[in-house]
């Protein structure tokens, strides 16, 4: 195994400003192979720190390395091969093949031989083999969604020890293709030792599939602590509900409930 | 049905090939006089005293085909130009003409004709396909900095800024032409008057050298940036992430329109609404892959703007009407379509 830097993401006293909003500051490290999930009501300022992670929202003030680096000292091309981002929304103004699409994942690939084959395991990982001979306009959401799910996993192949951002990747799928794609969204970030921070609505996939929790409130952090059931109580001062918890073997039920009714 | 023309794109780019084909030879054909075909045929002796073949033989050789090769060559900048502006604007209704690039470079050459003239510094022959061309070019240049600059920080990925941004450009440079109209004199009056309506008329074997040149160069500079561009399609944040250098590529692609768009409008000033047109035909029928794209709609553009310099030439024979006319009824009658079929809309 190569030389792991032992830790992957480090922040400190990290702000941002989006419009009018300041998020930060934030203090914490992320180990590599982590996967994080960043919880918290909307308007949190959830997308926001995943925006400054992946550089698109610059840093008004503090630190903010990439193992050891500073984030703003990596090239465009180096950086596209140890870090890819999932964004919540899609453009989909222009009518692209679906192919190219997921190949464009492989764009900072200087003698990419294999291309045509890894687009096709990605796109059989995302569940979108199918759209492959298709274009973008007239994809559903969903569909969409799976088909840039399967570009960030082109995008990261072959790399070992990346960072994949996700913002919601979720959202749009219906309940058997979420449990299934964030299967396999995990067994793919675990086979390759990527670190995986995913910006989630679901507190139940966020427990079960996650090692840790960071909880945003306001732009500020709120909590950051394991995955586990012992997290509840801040993530119902968080969300301002009660959770009724059931647990069958090794399965998790999460139910919501309003606080004031409590039963 | 788009399924199986987007499966036979290269069934598709021979079609369209054979009718660029067709257009050249039925251009050459029709003119001020009609040329007997066997004028092609210069291998074949014809006697002196055959006058009309002999003058048929020069039409066609000296005038015609460098007329018809000309329009195709500028036809396909502009589509070529059309095409890459969508890309670096990621908007289907951005074309030099409507964001001003057009009337930006033309607006420097009416400037250098009524100023530079006036102190001698532009005289000489290789002033008409060097001198004016690189003056339209820095203004070209200048115009798609600023748009660059309006799209990205003041007005970050509106349709309508940036297109307002192009009105504004337009009228400004509308302003300027006319303040050079009015203080030219009667020569330079003629001059300007070429820049605004858009002609082919001074069309030579020179040009067709210089613009042909020019094609290849921008061609070969395109080649590498093309999956960028599509990268770019999907979103600026996606291209950044999966390794674009957004800043490099974006001046590289300004320079290359500004180029494409600033030599046209020296060679034959502002014919509008070939690169909105043959671009959207592409995508309509191949898909947006620019890959595919940015050839097509180099040659759907030669084609279009050969067959309305045959319409120009032909109409009010022996007058030629500016092919600018045409293109712009052409254009606008396609544009509004576009805006009624909602193509358009914003995002």
């Amino acid at each position: 195994m190569s030389h792991r830097p032992a830790c992957h993401l480090h922040l400190h006293e990290t702000r941002t400003r989006v419009g009018s909003m300041d998020v930060g500051p934030f203090t914490f490290d992320i180990a590599p192979g982590e996967r994080v999930a960043i919880l918290g009501p909307s308007g949190a300022g959830k997308s926001s720190l995943l925006k400054l992670i992946s550089g698109e929202c610059t840093t008004t003030s503090g630190i903010l390395n990439l193992m050891g680096r500073s984030l703003s000292t990596f090239g465009p091309t180096a950086l596209s091969h140890l870090r890819a981002v999932l964004p919540q929304a899609y453009q989909n103004t222009f009518d692209m093949p679906v192919k190219l699409v997921i190949g464009l994942g492989r764009l900072g690939k200087d003698f990419d031989q294999n291309s045509d084959q890894i687009i096709r395991q990605a796109a059989l990982l995302a569940r979108a083999d199918h759209l492959l001979e298709r274009t973008t306009v007239g994809l559903s959401g969903g569909e969409l969604a799976r088909v840039h799910l399967a570009r960030v996993f082109a995008q990261l192949w072959e790399a070992r020890d990346g960072l994949l951002l996700v913002d919601e990747p979720f959202a749009a799928f219906d309940p058997g293709l979420a449990l299934e794609l964030s299967e396999q969204l995990e067994m793919f970030t675990r086979l390759r030792g990527h670190t995986l921070i995913a910006v989630l609505h679901d507190v139940q996939l966020a427990l079960q599939r996650f090692d840790r929790l960071i909880m945003l409130e306001r732009g500020q952090l709120f909590a950051d602590c394991p995955a586990s059931l012992k997290a509840l109580p801040d993530l119902e001062r968080l969300f301002g509900v009660h959770f009724l918890v059931h647990q069958i073997d090794d399965v998790l039920f999460l139910r919501a409930t309003t606080s004031t009714r409590d039963r | 049905m788009s399924r199986i023309l987007r499966n036979s794109a290269a069934s598709a780019t021979l079609g369209l090939l054979i009718v660029l084909l067709l257009a050249v030879l039925g251009a050459t054909h029709f003119g001020a006089l009609v040329l007997d075909q066997s004028a092609w045929l210069f291998w074949l002796d014809t006697p002196d005293s055959d006058m009309l073949a002999v003058s048929n033989r020069q039409i066609l050789w000296d005038i015609r085909l460098p007329r018809v090769l000309f329009a195709a060559l500028i036809g396909a900048s502009l589509g070529f130009s059309g095409a890459l502006t969508q890309a670096l604007f990621r908007n289907p209704l951005a074309e030099p003409g409507l964001l001003g690039i057009s009337s930006g470079a033309a607006c420097a050459a009416a400037l250098s004709i009524v100023f530079l003239t006036q102190s001698q510094a532009l005289g000489g022959a290789a002033s008409h396909w060097l001198v004016l061309p690189l003056i339209a070019f820095s203004g070209a240049v200048l115009v798609c900095l600023l748009l660059d600059g309006v799209s990205r920080r003041w007005m970050a990925g509106s349709i309508a800024g940036l297109l307002l941004t192009g009105i504004a450009i337009n009228a400004l440079a509308g302003a300027v032409i006319g303040l050079c109209a009015y203080t030219a004199t009667d020569s330079q009056l003629r001059s300007l008057t070429f820049w605004t309506l858009g002609t082919l008329s001074n069309a030579s074997w020179t040009l067709v050298t210089v613009a042909s040149g020019l094609l290849v160069g921008v061609w070969v500079a395109t080649l590498g940036l093309v999956q960028r561009l599509n990268a770019l399609l999907l979103g600026e944040n996606i291209a950044r992430h999966v390794g674009v250098c957004l800043p490099s590529l974006r001046l590289r692609v300004v320079l290359i329109v500004a180029a494409l768009a600033g030599f046209a409008v020296a060679f034959c000033g502002v014919i509008g609404f070939i690169g909105l047109v043959a671009p959207h035909l592409v995508r309509m029928t191949a898909g947006a892959d620019l890959r595919r794209v940015l050839p097509l709609s180099a040659m759907g553009g030669a084609t279009l703007l050969i067959c309305a310099d045959t319409l120009a030439r032909t109409i009010a024979v022996p007058a030629e009407v500016p092919v600018g006319i045409f293109t712009a009824l052409l254009g606008s009658s396609f544009f509004l379509w576009l805006l009624v079929r909602g193509k358009g809309r914003a995002t």
